[in-house]
């Protein structure tokens, strides 16, 4: 799995994922993202608009990520996952809870305290 | 040969996340000979994946050097496809599995396999027992 990490204001960051995720994919991933809340992108947005496959190995992933921006009293939402990757969040009963939207647009409006004015082009 | 014979592919594969994305190329295959649908093509990658993590993380907890092949094994049918995952590791009672409810396990980082298996797949068998290994029986039909 490749990642594209942007700013998104001074206190998030957007990740693009591309490629699957899974068990062997993931535990990359758990890092990085895990690294972005400690250094204080309390926000996290995930493009999944480029992942092709995700089971319960990449849910719990994020489900970890989401924890540890609530921790710090940020959050965390999914933008545009495609119809495979939407129906293990639907399945899972994870959808609402992870905030899976269709655009980024939407994205920013679930993530409550998110200043992203000063940032060009967001 | 039997029709069953003629019907079945089997595989094994090393017990290793990085061969997982292969495992799900071959259900794909299998799955379109089958006739299924996108959608259940889907479901089914994602079904063996989680049974295949399950071996890999639970089978065989001394570590991963004294982790054997796990054996996959697809029977053809029109409109179905059977796919038993197989491993030769600790087992365990079926009995004891947890029942899963997503709503408990919802934000927990783990444990959601089970039920994602149960809520994909039109069967699915586990039949394992302490010191006996572990099969996994999925079942996947093409919409009517």
């Amino acid at each position: 799995m490749k990642t594209k990490k942007t700013p998104l204001g001074s206190e998030g960051a957007l990740f693009a994922l591309y490629g699957e995720l899974d068990a062997f994919t993931g535990p990359p991933l758990r890092e990085e993202l895990g690294e972005a809340v400690e250094q204080g992108a309390r926000f996290l947005v995930l493009d999944m608009s480029q992942v092709e496959y995700m089971d319960s190995v990449g849910l719990g992933i994020i489900v970890g990520a989401v924890k540890r921006t609530r921790e710090q009293q940020g959050n965390l939402a999914v933008v545009g996952p495609q119809a495979n990757v939407l129906r293990v969040f639907e399945v899972s009963g994870t959808k609402d809870l992870l905030n899976v939207v269709r655009t980024l647009e939407e994205a920013k409006g679930r993530l409550k305290g998110l200043q992203i004015d000063d940032v060009e082009g967001q | 040969m039997s029709s069953l014979e003629r019907d079945t592919v089997e595989m094994r594969i090393p017990c290793e996340p990085r061969f997982l994305s292969v495992v799900r190329l071959a259900v794909s295959g299998a799955a379109a000979r089958a006739g299924l649908g996108i959608s259940e093509v889907d479901d089914l990658k994602v079904a063996t994946s989680e049974a295949c993590t399950n071996v890999i993380e639970h089978a065989y907890p001394e570590g991963s050097a004294a982790c054997g092949p796990i054996g996959i094994r697809m029977v053809v049918r029109e409109g179905e496809l059977r796919v038993e995952v197989e491993d030769q590791g600790v087992g365990f009672d079926p009995k004891r599995l947890p029942k899963v409810e997503p709503e408990e396990r919802v934000m927990e980082e783990g444990g959601l396999g089970i039920y994602l298996m149960h809520n994909l797949m039109d069967e699915v068998k586990i039949e394992s027992a302490p010191g006996s290994g572990t099969k996994v029986v999925l079942v996947k039909r093409a919409a009517r």
